[in-house]
């Protein structure tokens, strides 16, 4: 079986400590939406755990199956089994959507893909990812919308099969309908037994996607564990009752709490805004 | 050199004249496609384009040297176009100028001068030219882009373009971007299990292959595919 193990993980950005100590786990199988308000440390963690070099493991572990990912380059982890769906996906000039894939894929496998096997599992993930097939001869990621980057990284976490995949706000910027589709492809490698980290502001994907538990990260810290219900208590009440119930005191409050951009207001209005192009 | 067919497509592969002038004739089209794998040197090109004439320069360098390559070209009819084309892989010790200039010298006239390049080892790369759009060539749009990726810490890359605009009512542009390669860039490619010197090399690829869609011979075409391929 799988297992994700974070110990203790210190990280420091630009000399900046931005986590102090998270310990987590992830099974196979098991889905956890990691909350908290911005500039705490979410995307830093899932960063941190991919490995990029941006961002200074100073403490801890970080495990998979028993192997070392601290000692591995991004690479390595993504052979090892760990996705990251980034929050921005980089554009990469003069470089062939197909190609890349077909490096990834490859990159992941003993024995190259013949062509044949290449180009018929790439038309299925266009298919099912909605994504026209003809995106696949652009290059990667330049000149794409938002939503249609996201649904490529979520095209990718399916070409690639992790074991544990890290979806930074995979939601945002998404349609109802693209939101669906999304949701679709979790729900898909979710039956086939990855294990998911899931950052976002939407109370709407974590309901189509059904975490097993649910964190809070705090002032770079783990400040609440438990089952899914923590969601719903944010996504209804913010984060002041941790405050008051747990005495921590929110430090840094960038971004509002997550009832201010819920499903109410977000998504309705996203389906006007696309109703009037 | 003159011809007065409306198309025509003049091709040099490694035997580049060190000098040569040509006119473009109203209404014509030429494509000038030059590739080079063996020897840098001196070399310096004049092109004249007449009404409407249009001038499309390709050059995929992939030489060995040290050198200065000039490239003029003056629009001199209303309605003259030039696009141009660099990627130049600079590797070893070669130390190499292009200066591309295009000079606006009447209305309505169009220009877009784009030098790509890869200074690697001890290569040393340069990019300078000028755009410049002369008093009466109202209504003209010129742009130099140019790019050079430095990968080694011995390797120099330096872009310098200007524009000149003496008239009123045109659109002129340039970007100039030298540096490292993008480590956000490397980041992502590495996280989907590509090695960091696949890596490099997609994103190298990626930089210099549109070059070949100028090309229509397939054999040339293979020729740079290979030099690309082998260079980085």
């Amino acid at each position: 079986m799988s297992q994700l193990v974070i110990k203790n993980l210190e990280v420091t950005v630009k000399d900046q400590k931005i986590l102090r100590g998270i310990n987590l786990t992830i099974n196979e199988g098991e889905t956890l939406a990691l909350l908290g308000p911005n500039g705490h440390g979410k995307s830093t963690l899932l960063a941190a755990i991919m490995g990029n070099p941006a961002y200074k493991v100073t403490g801890g572990t970080l495990e998979l199956d028993g192997q070392d990912l601290l000692k591995m380059t991004p690479d390595l982890r993504s052979k090892a089994g760990i996705f990251l769906a980034m929050q921005y996906p980089s554009e990469i000039p003069g470089l062939n959507s197909a190609d890349f894939l077909k490096s990834a894929m490859n990159a992941h496998r003993q024995k190259a893909l013949s062509l044949f096997e290449f180009y018929n599992a790439l038309q299925n993930a266009y298919k099912d990812m909605g994504i026209p097939f003809e995106m696949s001869k652009r290059n990667l990621n330049e000149g794409f919308s938002g939503g249609e980057k996201k649904r490529n990284e979520m095209l990718q976490m399916r070409l690639l099969q992790p074991k544990i995949a890290l979806l930074d706000e995979i939601d945002s910027g998404l349609d109802v309908d693209a939101m669906q589709i999304v949701a679709e492809a979790i729900t898909k490698e979710q039956k086939r037994g990855a294990g998911f980290l899931i950052i976002s502001h939407y109370a709407r994907l974590y309901n189509m996607v059904h975490p097993t538990k649910a964190a809070v990260l705090i002032n770079g810290s783990i400040a609440v564990e438990g089952g899914p219900e923590i969601i719903t208590r944010i996504d209804t009440g913010g984060y002041e009752w941790i405050k008051d119930e747990l005495g921590i005191e929110i430090e840094k409050e960038e971004g509002g709490p997550m009832n201010t951009v819920s499903i109410g207001s977000c998504a309705t209005k996203e389906r006007m805004d696309n109703g009037n192009k | 050199m003159e011809t007065n067919n409306p198309e025509k497509r003049i091709v040099f592969v490694d035997n580049i004249p060190a000098s040569f002038a040509y006119t473009v004739n109203e209404g014509q089209n030429i494509h000038l496609n030059m590739a080079s794998f063996e020897d840098f040197c001196d070399r310096t090109i004049d092109i004249n384009v007449l009404s409407n004439g249009s001038f499309e320069g390709t050059f995929a360098d992939f030489s060995h040297g040290n050198g200065r390559f000039i490239l003029n070209v003056h629009l001199l009819g209303e309605g003259a176009k030039c696009h141009w084309s660099l990627a130049s892989l600079n590797n070893g010790s070669s130390e190499k100028h292009f200066d591309t200039s295009v000079f606006h010298e009447a209305p309505h006239t169009e220009a877009l001068m784009s030098n790509y390049g890869i200074a690697r080892d001890n290569g040393k790369l340069f990019f300078a030219g000028i755009s410049e759009i002369r008093q009466g060539s109202h209504k003209t749009k010129t742009r130099q882009e140019s790019k050079i990726i430095v990968f080694d810490p011995e390797a120099l890359g330096r872009a310098s373009p200007i524009l000149r605009i003496g008239d009123n009512d045109v659109e002129a542009s340039h970007a100039a971007v030298v540096g490292r390669l993008n480590s956000a860039h490397l980041f992502y490619l590495e996280s989907r299990g590509i090695s960091e010197e696949e890596a490099k090399r997609l994103i190298t690829l990626g930089y210099l292959r549109p070059i070949e869609n100028f090309f229509v011979d397939a054999k040339v075409v293979e020729k740079i595919e290979r030099a690309i391929e082998g260079g980085i």
